[in-house]
């Protein structure tokens, strides 16, 4: 047994007196954050680097950082990355080593190098990005279209959370009077539990979705809001996990988780993103007011092309009421002319006539004069009559008889004297 | 989702009517009926929009 013994507390000095001695320099790591409390005001971290495609540690170290840096950097850190320091994070610290014989190693934070952060988590999130790509489910979501009557509404909120509130208080108050159903599936909206959070709330919907019951146990639109928390902590909104689960959906979803920074995956892989919980109710109510302005532009347009209609069969009756008199007139006029024309033939016809009967009459008075007797009793003959008739035979008469003789000249009256002298002829 | 694809379909066949009022498709004699049936579309939407479910059914077994 050699006798060169050290007590532990010697030997840990010397440790310590080898560190400093041959790492005196601040050194900037990077490294993985496997742990990450604060207490009493310090901050406690368990660093870790992993074997590259792997999860196995190749190397771990405790990291602390004083409470006087810590007050400065947290603040700085939060601002810039939009999260607090928490496990899982990759981060470039300054540090400088300090070996203490009773508690042991430990890397003593002096900086944080918060873009470091912001790049290492810009190119998981670009990570996660391409591989939904990959597996196709990038767009789904954009491809869902939200119902234009959307009213039952599956929202996924901390219970309590003031944006929460807002948009149940402006989905109610809305002035057109349209009516939400508005059913609250409660998540944790904070840190790391948020992926499961919303996972298992998304698989509740999905549940009830699924199932085809009346009333209530459906949803048109799934809305994830948070809002009103003091830190703008966003890193459990993109992972990959979360963003599959939203990306394959069968509902439309709108993410209203309000942060003015690089828009989360969650957003990317939303229906429709929107900055608040307020301006989520605001879009579900303009999505009703403009089915409204459909079905009032519909009935206006009914009204117009109703009375244009009407006005047009109108105006055609009038054209047509107005036409009658005309044609009344036309009528009435060509009948008159007819009638006029008529009349106007008249005389002609009256006068061919009587030119007729005049030329027929002197026929007849020509016809006529050849049995006037007065024309027989010029050539020397007589006509014998007895009480007006021609005499024509002897017998007619008896003696005393009056007859008359007409002769050219005159009329020579006698009596018949003597029967016997009536001779036959 | 059927419920919803009714009132989405009542919105559809309004419009459908508006245009064919409008490009003279309909005779005079279809007017009223299309006007009947267009103003029973309007009412069966807009109150969708602005009542509860409960109403909704209420009125539905009112009318039947």
């Amino acid at each position: 047994m050699s006798d060169n013994r050290y007590s532990l507390r010697q030997l840990n000095l010397m440790v310590r007196d080898a560190i400093e001695m041959h790492l005196p320099d601040e050194y900037w790591v990077e490294a993985e954050l496997s742990e990450c409390r604060e207490r009493g005001g310090h901050c406690y971290m368990e660093l870790i680097e992993k074997e590259e495609d792997s999860n196995t540690p190749v190397a771990r170290a405790s990291a602390k950082c004083w409470r006087q840096t810590w007050q400065m950097l947290q603040p700085h850190f939060e601002r810039v990355t939009g999260q607090p320091l928490h496990a899982g994070l990759k981060v470039l610290l300054r540090v400088y080593p300090q070996y203490h014989e009773a508690y042991g190693f430990s890397w003593i934070v002096t900086d944080i190098d918060p873009t470091y952060t912001i790049g290492d988590m810009a190119r998981k999130r670009q990570e996660i990005i391409r591989q939904l790509k990959e597996e196709g489910v990038f767009d789904l979501q954009r491809e869902l279209c939200i119902p234009l009557f959307a009213q039952r509404i599956a929202v996924i909120s901390a219970a309590g959370a003031a944006g929460y509130g807002d948009f149940c208080r402006q989905l109610e108050e809305n002035e057109y009077g349209f009516q939400f159903e508005v059913t609250l599936f409660p998540a944790i909206m904070q840190g790391e539990q948020v992926e499961s959070a919303i996972i298992n709330a998304l698989e509740q919907i999905y549940s009830l979705t699924s199932q085809p019951s009346p009333l209530a146990s459906q949803f048109d639109v799934v809305v994830i809001i948070r809002g009103g928390g003091a830190t703008a902590d966003l890193s459990g909104f993109d992972t990959l996990a979360l963003a599959e689960h939203v990306a394959q959906f069968p509902l439309p979803i709108i993410t209203g988780i309000g942060h003015d920074r690089d828009e989360s995956i969650l957003d990317m892989v939303s229906n429709t993103r929107v900055k608040t919980p307020t301006a989520a109710a605001a879009l579900l109510i303009d999505n009703l007011r403009q089915v409204l302005t459909r079905i009032d532009d519909a009935q206006q347009r009914i009204n117009m092309a109703i009375s244009q209609r009407l006005a047009n069969h109108k105006s055609r009756l009038a054209t047509l009421q107005a036409l009658i008199p005309a044609l009344v007139q036309r009528m009435l006029g060509n009948t008159r002319h007819r009638i006029d024309l008529l009349e106007s033939r008249l005389p002609v016809a009256i006068e061919r006539i009587m030119t007729n009967q005049k030329h027929k009459l002197s026929q007849i008075e020509l016809l006529l004069q050849g049995y006037d007797p007065q024309r027989l009793l010029s050539r020397g003959y007589s006509i014998t009559l007895h009480n007006g008739r021609a005499v024509r035979d002897p017998q007619q008469l008896k003696a005393g008889d009056e007859i008359e003789t007409r002769v050219e000249k005159g009329t020579i009256w006698s009596v018949v004297k003597n029967e016997e002298l009536r001779v036959k002829s | 989702m059927n419920d919803e694809m009714k009132y989405e379909e009542a919105l559809a066949q309004l419009e459908t009517i508006v245009r064919k009022m409008e490009a003279n498709e309909l005779d005079i004699d279809e007017i009223a009926a299309q006007l009947k049936t267009a103003q029973r579309l309007i009412k069966f939407c807009r109150d969708k929009l602005t009542k509860t479910e409960a109403e909704l059914l209420e009125e539905q077994t009112d009318g039947q």
